[in-house]
């Protein structure tokens, strides 16, 4: 075996520049699956960490109907005292749940006594808000968090009001039994808007909420949920799923109804079409080491039939004439896939250290930190190693199957 | 017992709609340590011949026995190690693999066909090496070596799994006079000591006054025997 393995690693030496040439081939199409996939990971893990810290949380809970009746904002369709607390119970239980925060979101009209318009709100506990989506306070684009009493402004409606911090502004809402009731707000902040369902949203304080809305009991519209382990996410929803699936009403249909960022947020498309273009570019790898390996090994078939003619008089069985040309191609994978990781290190380096940026949305200041995983690289190095493999096979067969007295023959 | 007995062996080829008759109807008989040649103008069937005792070829008709063994019904892969385990071959175009150095090819019958330990190689190669007077080449490659040392590295590299029969094809149409003359002498010499059988085939009429064997083909008939006594 050993002796197969160095006549197949010597033989790349005789077309020196037509093996650098493929090995080269090889590597630009390792590095471009590597960089791509490092820098749009970078790209879709950035905006998913904020979509997810600064508005959703990592998974939601809500009574059923709700997600589907969003933009009415239902307010008869809430968690009760009971329901709660069942909830609650579920999701102490759970190790993948860090903590959690209720919120009540409504729609409401706000007047600055000149002029008024129609909003939505979130109404949150802050300190657990905080815990939950911790970059919250950091989409205030001015102001202060929030306190009871106080009013944080989406910015499209504060420029448009002329407002300013420290202005009074009046929020009235109806509540689930249909009365309508006004509340004074003094403007704390103005907020960022983001994408996403609720991304517009202006925030007050739970209690005032409650106030506002005439809720006797306790009444939740939405629970924000922070896992240990945004990888997890998947298991935790399953785990909910299974246990709140148990609760019934009446009717027997679910109580309650689990949705993770990707059923809430429309960044999902775009994160599966980066996806998409990430498979699209490892199939142009495939493309790219089959047609160079094979056509390399093709040719190599051809220039040495009369020395294959000669080591099959020798003797040498097809299976080991087979072998000597799979590793010669395995060679050009493997050595393509090293080269392709090493370069792509230095260019995901290099990325790293210019420290730069690109715009998407509103956000105009997206920081690129590329970072590839092992589990990346040994799955390009597989596949590259696979392919190669693959396309050496035919010529290797043929080689194999060559009549020694006609190979002989060839000049 | 005879190493070789060929009776009515007849082949034909056949191209397109043209069939060529490159032996008619040989009969003979080569036994062990004989040092044996086909002579005869090119097309006569000398490589035919050859080809047809190496295993690399199967006659149109008739039975060709080598040791004993009727190589007309072996397939592919009982043919190629048939040859591995009896046969050694020579190549007019020398043949040898330009990757490795000399004694890697010297070597490469051993390990690839035979599978012999390092060690046994080791001492089998360098003794050959010492035997055709390229000891001192071993360790170059083959684009470094002149054609008579690439022409002794293939005598080499034929008897190294100590092959009953050596067949080399028009061994010396590449070689000057001198160079040819040497691997003659060598293959004749190889031949009394190891007890290797040579068939090899040429047209050299210098060459043939070294041969013990003669069988003159013509037109792919068998014309002549001729024994040196």
């Amino acid at each position: 075996m050993n002796n197969i393995i160095k006549i197949a690693f010597r033989n790349l030496y005789r077309q020196k520049r037509r093996s650098f040439l493929t090995i080269g081939i090889v590597a630009f199409g390792v590095l471009a699956v590597l960089l791509f996939s490092a820098t749009a990971g970078s790209f879709k893990n950035v905006i998913i960490g904020e979509i997810t810290d600064s508005m959703l949380g990592h998974l939601q809970i809500h009574a059923e109907g709700f997600v589907g009746a969003l933009d009415n904002l239902p307010l008869d369709r809430t968690l009760d005292a009971k329901q709660i607390k069942q909830m609650e119970n579920v999701l102490d239980e759970i190790p993948g749940v860090e903590t959690y925060s209720y919120r009540i979101l409504f729609g409401g009209m706000l007047s600055n006594y000149l002029e008024s318009t129609n909003a939505k709100f979130s109404a949150i506990i802050p300190a657990n808000e905080d815990k939950v989506v911790p970059l919250l306070k950091e989409r205030l684009k001015e102001g202060k968090f929030l306190k009871k009493g106080e009013i944080l402004l989406p910015e499209l409606i504060t420029k448009g009001f002329n407002s300013e911090i420290g202005d009074d502004i009046v929020l009235v809402a109806t509540n689930a039994d249909g009365s309508v009731n006004g509340q004074s707000f003094k403007i704390a902040g103005v907020m960022e808007s983001v994408m996403g369902p609720t991304g517009k949203y202006g925030y007050i304080h739970f209690d005032d909420a409650k106030t506002l809305l005439r809720m006797n009991k306790a009444q939740i519209s939405e629970v924000a949920v922070r896992l240990t382990d945004f990888k997890a996410l998947e298991k935790v929803k399953a785990e909910l799923n299974e246990k709140l699936g148990t609760f019934k009403n009446e009717k027997g249909k679910d109580i309650y109804e689990i949705h993770t960022w990707e059923d809430l947020s429309p960044f999902y498309n775009i994160a599966k079409m980066i996806d998409m273009m990430a498979l699209f570019i490892k199939v142009i790898l495939i493309g790219i080491v089959l047609v160079s390996i094979m056509n390399v090994m093709i040719m190599a078939v051809y220039e040495r039939t009369k020395e294959i003619g000669s080591i099959s008089a020798m003797g040498t069985l097809p299976s080991k004439i087979r072998l000597m040309f799979v590793f010669e191609g395995f060679f050009l994978g493997v050595l393509g896939s090293v080269i392709g990781i090493v370069v792509s290190l230095i260019a995901i380096y290099i990325v790293n250290i210019s420290h730069l940026t690109i715009a998407f949305g509103r956000n105009s200041n997206i920081l690129l930190q590329p970072e590839v995983s092992l589990a990346q690289i040994g799955l390009t190095t597989l596949i590259v190693i696979a392919v190669s493999i693959a396309a050496v096979m035919e010529p290797a067969f043929k080689a194999s199957k060559l009549e020694p007295i006609k190979a002989l023959r060839q000049n | 017992m005879s190493l070789i007995s060929c009776d009515k062996v007849t082949k034909i080829y056949k191209m397109a709609e043209v069939q060529i008759r490159a032996l008619s109807d040989i009969k003979l008989e080569i036994f062990s340590s004989q040092f044996v040649s086909f002579v005869g103008p090119s097309g006569s069937g000398k490589t035919t011949m050859l080809n047809l005792f190496g295993c690399l070829d199967k006659p149109t008709s008739g039975d060709i026995r080598v040791m004993d063994t009727d190589i007309v019904k072996l397939n592919y892969v009982e043919r190629a190690k048939f040859r591995g385990e009896h046969l050694g071959f020579i190549f007019q175009n020398f043949n040898l693999i330009p990757v490795l150095t000399v004694y890697e090819n010297v070597e490469y019958p051993l390990v690839m066909v035979k599978s012999l330990p390092r060690e046994e190689r080791e001492k089998k190669v360098l003794s050959l090496l010492d035997e055709v007077e390229m000891l001192d080449q071993k360790d170059k490659m083959i684009n470094q070596i002149s054609g008579g040392q690439k022409q002794r590295a293939a005598i080499a590299r034929a008897l190294t799994t100590d092959p009953k029969i050596v067949l080399a094809d028009e061994p010396t149409a590449n070689l000057d006079h001198d160079s040819a003359y040497k691997v003659i002498h060598l293959m004749k010499k190889l031949s009394r000591k190891i007890g290797t059988t040579f068939i090899f085939s040429t047209h050299d009429p210098k060459i043939v006054k070294e041969i013990d064997i003669i069988y003159t083909l013509e037109d792919g008939v068998l014309v002549n025997r001729q024994e040196k006594k």
